[in-house]
């Protein structure tokens, strides 16, 4: 009997839709082997259908440890899974049962192949083995008492619990936060060294996988693009799809591409303090954002970075009249700009803002036209609108008739640039892009952000970046200021930022982001 | 959804146009024949004990019951809308004060109101029809809520104010449109339960009075008379289930749809 997991001439069918086709790929005990490519290249399909954890239909061949996998009942399949395979998903709060403690998870995996119930002792252990403090504490504690990184390292505890030889982790850390991915990524890596495991990892981020894998394989529209060691892949793609899937997918190492020359400055934030009242009948307030400044140049890009809950939408919200402020003031070209309730059509078309979530930032029973016009009917009334619509359209690189669509029928890329062609139809001096890319695909992501830089060019836009990821912003903003615990901790250009790193939170912001 | 719809529209359509067309209306008494079985010359389904046709009195009961049950349903709608729009809306403590009313009003005993609306007002088929309406409301108001509030959170809600749409605008054009399909799909949901409650109410001789019927009535009455008569229980009956069971088929189905198009 042959150790290993062999996939021949993998194909998936979903219906009568062919989704991977033509798969070949070997892991060895002990090996880190990696599956990315662009999302709907069929990654997580193939590594999950042959385990019967997908809505798809393998065909070819999947041998583990010597037993085809593919054309095995559900039943027997179950059993495969139980005994030699250990799961870590991508979302680390619904992969966990609310109402169970970590103690329930953990021995609920640990028996699921017969083996005997764990004693507390042994559970401690394992929970050790993943980093997460105070173990003997966390035993009896529910889900939604952990953070998304404690759910991540219990979620990863108990897909080791019953001593699996494979582990098949898909996207294990694309939900966390960035500071926390390359530490989750080092854990899970290290864990597979030391107790001789094979892990197939499913990512979409390359940047994220090219230290930890020690093999990649790339997909395109599933079928393989190339395949071959890491690094190799990562730095020196041979194939024009892995070319651009590397330059979309920005670093820290890579070099600093050039940006527009900035103005005068426009927009100036003081002393902002943001704070909410605390949940429930419970007093006591949250303080979101304390004291904040900020400035922002004509033409220039100002990059928000920091953690989830570090305050950077909050602020970004304050700034653009969408999102309460205690107190501060925010200032236009001298002038103070009035709070939230009193901001009227000149104060709104200044600052307009783009979301994270395409999809949701567009009313889904309007059309196209109708969506990019709103701000046009509210604060710049004018004639011919619809051909306003349609060359707006033309602007954000989508086409004239898409005006009379839904949002549904769109992609995710092609939403965000209709929310693009929103935010420019009020024609403002100043955009708001809040995790503007981060739910896009990496390859849409990319052209999302050129999208960008061409508006800041051609119209002389000042742009508020705000994002978690450090090496994007490094790539796009000329300032980065760092949030952490609702304080800009350092706000320098990014040549020095990177040079000479100031505060304890860049610091680590840039080690995680290496 | 299709078939279940035209059910209803045909029974709906034959209650409101075959009446006039009945040699006999639902009131008058034919003292020629009195309590005459099935297919008697002129009578299709014979008469009752008082000598009224009870073809004519089975539609008209139809048509009774459907027309409280519309326009029951349709206050619910407009009430329930309102408040759990504007509850959700608002929010904070005009929502906590809206909705602990509707947790009041919820733990009145429903027969009660009823029987206290009648005594005190006299009975009238208005009242009826408030009562009615009176109980369904809050469970809209309490769906319409739900939906406002999570549609209030969506980005695009944040969009409209960046675009400087006015608060009442955005309230109008995003979040009562999308509200719409929900209170619809519970509206036809709504529609059997007051046909329930209406022939509930009639049974129990609180709802729709004599010489006036409802399916209620005819099946109280029926009945009675069931060991002698059983169509004279089976015919209002089923022509209850029917009702009820297509339309609720029918707002099943376009829940169901309305949820797949969220997707």
């Amino acid at each position: 009997m042959s150790e290993g997991y062999a996939v021949r001439n993998l194909g998936v069918r979903i219906g009568d839709q062919l989704i991977v086709d033509d798969v070949s790929f070997t892991l060895a005990p002990g090996e880190v082997f990696a599956l990315a490519g662009a999302s709907g290249a069929g990654k997580s399909m193939s590594a999950m259908t042959p385990f019967g954890l997908s809505a798809g239909v393998a065909s070819g061949s999947a041998m583990l440890d010597g037993i085809e996998l593919v054309g095995l009942s559900e039943h027997e399949l179950s059993r495969i899974r139980a005994e030699k395979i250990g799961f870590v998903f991508q979302q680390p709060l619904t992969a966990l049962t609310p109402h169970r403690t970590v103690r329930q998870h953990l021995q609920e995996a640990a028996m699921q192949a017969g083996g005997a119930k764990p004693d507390k002792a042994a559970m401690v252990v394992m929970l050790e083995a993943v980093g997460l403090s105070r173990p003997d504490e966390r035993l009896a504690q529910y889900p939604h008492r952990l953070s998304g990184g404690e759910r991540q390292r219990v979620l990863i505890a108990a897909a080791l619990a019953h001593g699996p030889r494979y582990l098949v982790a898909d996207e294990p850390v694309s939900a966390l936060d960035a500071a926390l991915r390359g530490e989750i990524m080092a854990l899970l890596v290290r864990l597979c060294r030391e107790r001789g495991m094979a892990m197939l990892l499913v990512s979409h981020d390359l940047a994220g996988i090219e230290h930890h894998a020690d093999r990649l394989l790339l997909l395109e529209s599933g079928r393989v693009a190339e395949a071959g060691p890491a690094p190799q892949i990562a730095t020196l793609p041979a194939t024009d799809y892995g070319k651009r899937l590397m330059a979309a997918t920005p670093r820290l190492t890579e070099p600093l591409p050039s940006l527009p020359e900035t103005g005068e400055v426009l927009l100036e934030v003081e002393a902002a303090h943001i704070h909410f009242p605390k949940p429930g009948w419970r007093r006591g307030r949250i303080d979101a954002v304390v004291d904040a400044s900020l400035t922002l140049a004509k033409g220039e890009t100002l990059a928000l970075v920091g953690g989830s809950g570090s305050g950077k939408s909050t602020l970004g919200r304050a700034i653009a009249g969408l999102g309460p402020m205690a107190s501060g003031i925010v200032r236009w070209q001298g002038e103070t700009l009035p709070p939230r309730q009193r901001r009227n059509a000149g104060h709104r078309r200044l600052i307009q803002p783009v979301f994270q979530d395409p999809l949701a930032s567009l009313d889904p029973r309007w059309n196209v036209a109708d969506i990019i016009l709103e701000p046009v009917r509210w604060l710049v009334p004018e004639d011919d609108q619809h051909e306003r619509a349609k060359d707006l359209l033309e602007e954000v690189g989508l086409p004239r008739d898409f005006a009379s669509r839904k949002p549904a029928s769109l992609s995710g890329g092609q939403a965000q640039r209709v929310a693009i062609a929103r935010a420019l139809s009020a024609d403002p001096e100043m955009l708001l892009l809040d995790e503007a890319t981060s739910a896009l695909d990496p390859l849409v992501a990319d052209g999302v952000v050129a999208l960008f830089g061409r508006l800041q060019r051609e119209r002389g836009l000042s742009l508020l970046f705000i994002t978690h990821d450090l090496a994007l912003a490094r790539r796009a903003a000329h300032r980065i200021a760092v949030m952490e615990a609702g304080r800009i901790v350092e706000c320098a250009a990014r040549e020095e930022l990177f040079a000479n790193p100031q505060a304890e939170a860049t610091r680590r912001l840039i080690a995680a982001s290496g | 959804m299709k078939p279940a719809l035209f059910l209803v529209a045909l029974i709906a359509l034959v209650a409101l146009l075959v009446p006039p067309l009945l040699p006999y209306d639902h009131i008058s008494i034919d003292w020629d024949s009195v309590r005459v079985g099935l297919f008697s010359d002129g009578h299709l389904l014979g008469t009752d004990d008082l000598g009224r046709d009870r073809l004519a009195r089975l539609l008209v009961g139809t048509r009774v019951t459907l027309s409280v049950a519309l326009a029951a349903a349709l206050v619910a709608l407009v009430i329930g809308v309102a408040w759990g729009a504007i509850a959700g809306w608002v929010g904070g403590r005009v929502d906590e004060a809206m909705m602990r009313i509707v947790d009041g009003l919820y733990a009145l005993p429903f027969m009660f109101v009823v029987i206290l609306l009648m005594v005190v007002f006299g009975r009238s088929i208005l009242l009826v029809f408030l009562g009615i309406g009176f109980v369904e409301w809050l469970t809209m108001a309490r769906v319409v809520r739900g939906q406002v509030i999570a549609l209030k959170q969506r980005p695009f809600i944040l969009a409209a104010e960046a675009a400087g749409s006015p608060a009442r605008a955005t309230l109008w054009r995003h979040i009562l449109p999308n509200v719409a399909g929900v209170a619809v799909a519970y509206l036809m949901l709504t529609v059997p339960h007051v046909v329930m409650i209406e022939s509930f109410l009639s049974f129990l001789g609180l709802g729709v009075q004599e010489p006036l019927t409802s399916l209620g009535i005819l099946v109280n009455e029926g009945a009675e008379e069931m060991d002698m008569n059983p169509a004279a229980l089976l015919l209002p009956g089923g022509v209850l289930v029917l009702l009820i069971a297509s339309l609720t088929v029918a707002g099943e189905r376009f829940r169901d749809r309305l949820a797949d198009a969220a997707k």
